[in-house]
């Protein structure tokens, strides 16, 4: 495993990810292209936590898709610390919406499975796994199927399976988008607790404007047609926050996204 | 609770098939068929106890399970392993499918005569007849269920860094499980079907061999012990699959 560096600022140095010129574009059904993503530029500082806010269909998840080395590029490069991704790589790791858990396995198997490629003991593998169940505080559920558990216990399986291969990035595609209100608040500590302690660069799509505050340093605003980013804000509100003590700052920038949401796309 | 529920469920079987009995011996015993023809549950019971006596109700009933057995163990082996790789290799697939997709529509008993010439009248023949009717149900299920794997569970098994071994045996093949399992419940009963069909001609044991014996000197009485053998024998079969199943296949009912 490596050992990351810890610094004030929680940026460490590895994990960082450089976007250049990147553009998508897919086949439409009848036969046209459908322009998914507009030639975009975009750096993604090491350990830092980002957000994608855009309305439905603006390009955010073929973004991440293609981070996630799901789809390929028209033009341009995606770097992970200055190395060319292409294709699919377990350095990054994804959280999925719907949360992808394997319904055949366990929460501990389905965590175990992402221990696999490592040449680790039985036993180690299953003290790595256990740790991060614990971690994200399922301890005691570790033989309990997918499908026994309630939504907000599958997508934190989800992120113990994710995070115990120390993963440089995580990505996460609208992950606490199924989840009630109170889970989702409980899913926010949890990976702020967890993306603290493993100083991965989170990549976090979602259409809440409050969550992207709540989460991340920076928030990108999207516009379709074709998707891009047409603003970027820095959020320097003190962590921890917390969605009971906003503050002035969170105020404004939470109007300002509204703002720039609400604008029709030209 | 649950063998309250057990319970019922066997009172309701229980009662049925008192029903059943009930109606058969009214109308057999009317005299409004001949009893040659259609006999009473008593007659038939006594046929049965006659075959008993002569042993061939016990050895019958053995070499009939041992061809379906055999068959169906020689179909579903074969049935699961191309039908993943017709799924999921594409240089397979594209060879067999057709050729698959025209052997479909053929029925089993039209392979009987085929069969016998080329492994005789001698178990190969019925193995034969039986073991490719069962491929074909457990290769068609497999098949598809192996070719609508979610695309995310392979997106999320290749991001967790697992190999293509790995994917195959940890993600594909559990996630055809549920679609393999109904394919091999069908295929258990497709064992019965051809390995009566089978038996029809060119055997001298079996279930099959002994109705179509019982034709012979017109025995009624004993073509019913046959086809009651068969009805509660695939019956039985059919209800240890299914909880054998949703055993193998927990998640999916959970
Ligand atoms: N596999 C695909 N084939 C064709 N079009 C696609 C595909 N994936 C996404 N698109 C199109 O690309 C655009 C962006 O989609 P997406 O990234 O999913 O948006 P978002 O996640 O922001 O809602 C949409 O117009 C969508 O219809
Ligand atoms: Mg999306």
């Amino acid at each position: 495993m490596n050992a990351k560096v810890h610094n004030d600022s929680h940026l460490s140095d590895i994990g960082r990810i450089d976007i250049e010129g990147l553009s998508i574009e897919f086949k439409s059904p009848d036969g046209g292209i459908v322009h998914a993503l507009a030639k975009t530029d975009l750096v993604i500082e090491a350990g830092s936590f980002v957000s994608l806010i855009g309305p439905s269909g603006c390009g955010k998840s073929t973004l991440l898709n293609a981070v996630a080395g799901f789809v390929q590029a028209a033009t341009g490069s995606i770097k992970l610390d200055g190395i060319e991704v292409n294709g699919i790589n377990p350095d990054v790791g994804v959280v999925f919406q719907q949360y992808a858990l394997f319904p055949w396995f366990s929460a501990l198997g389905n965590v175990e499975f992402a221990l696999k490629r490592f040449s680790l003991s039985k036993a180690e593998r299953r003290d790595r796994a256990m740790a991060a169940l614990k971690e994200v505080e399922l301890e005691g559920r570790e033989n309990m199927f997918p499908g026994q558990l309630s939504g907000g216990m599958r997508q934190r399986v989800a992120l113990a399976r994710t995070f115990v291969s120390e993963p440089k990035v995580y990505l996460m595609d609208e992950p606490f988008g199924a989840l009630d209100a109170q889970t989702r608040i409980v899913m926010h500590d949890i990976l702020l607790r967890v993306w603290e302690a493993h100083k991965a660069t989170v990549l976090f799509v979602t259409h809440d404007v409050d969550e992207a505050l709540i989460l991340s340093d920076k928030a990108h605003i999207m516009s379709s047609g074709p998707g891009r980013i047409i603003e970027t804000i820095e959020i320097d509100t003190e962590r921890p926050r917390r969605v009971d003590a906003i503050d002035q700052d969170f105020i404004t920038n939470r109007n300002r996204i509204i703002g720039l949401l609400r604008k029709p796309s030209e | 609770m649950f063998y309250h529920k057990r319970l019922i469920e066997f009172g309701q079987l229980t009662l049925s098939i008192c029903g059943i009995i009930a109606v058969w011996w009214i109308v057999a015993g009317s005299g409004a068929i001949s009893q040659d023809l259609f006999p009473t549950p008593a007659l038939v019971f006594w046929a049965a106890v006659e075959l008993y006596q002569d042993g061939v109700l016990i050895s019958d009933l053995k070499v009939s399970m041992t061809r379906a057995g055999i068959g169906f163990s020689i179909g579903a082996t074969l049935g699961i392993l191309i039908g993943l790789l017709t799924a999921r290799v594409s240089i397979i697939s594209i060879a067999l499918e057709p050729l698959l997709t025209l052997l479909r529509p053929i029925p089993a008993i039209a392979l009987v005569p085929i069969a016998i010439v080329w492994f005789g009248i001698g178990e190969g023949s019925k193995y034969f007849v039986i073991s490719y009717t069962v491929f074909l149900a457990v290769w068609l299920n497999t098949h598809s269920g192996a070719k609508q794997v979610a695309g995310t569970y392979i997106k999320a098994s290749r991001s967790l860094g697992a190999s293509r071994f790995r994917e195959f045996f940890e993600v594909i093949i559990p996630a055809s499980a549920p679609h393999i399992v109904v394919g091999l419940r069908l295929g258990a009963a497709l064992a019965f079907l051809s390995l009566v069909a089978a038996e029809l001609s060119g055997a001298s044991a079996g279930i099959g061999f002994r109705l179509q014996d019982a034709r012979q000197y017109i025995r009624t009485d004993r073509m019913f012990v046959g086809l009651i053998e068969l009805g509660l024998l695939g019956a039985a079969l059919d209800m240890v699959f299914v909880s054998i199943s949703n055993r193998l296949v927990h998640w999916e009912n959970a």
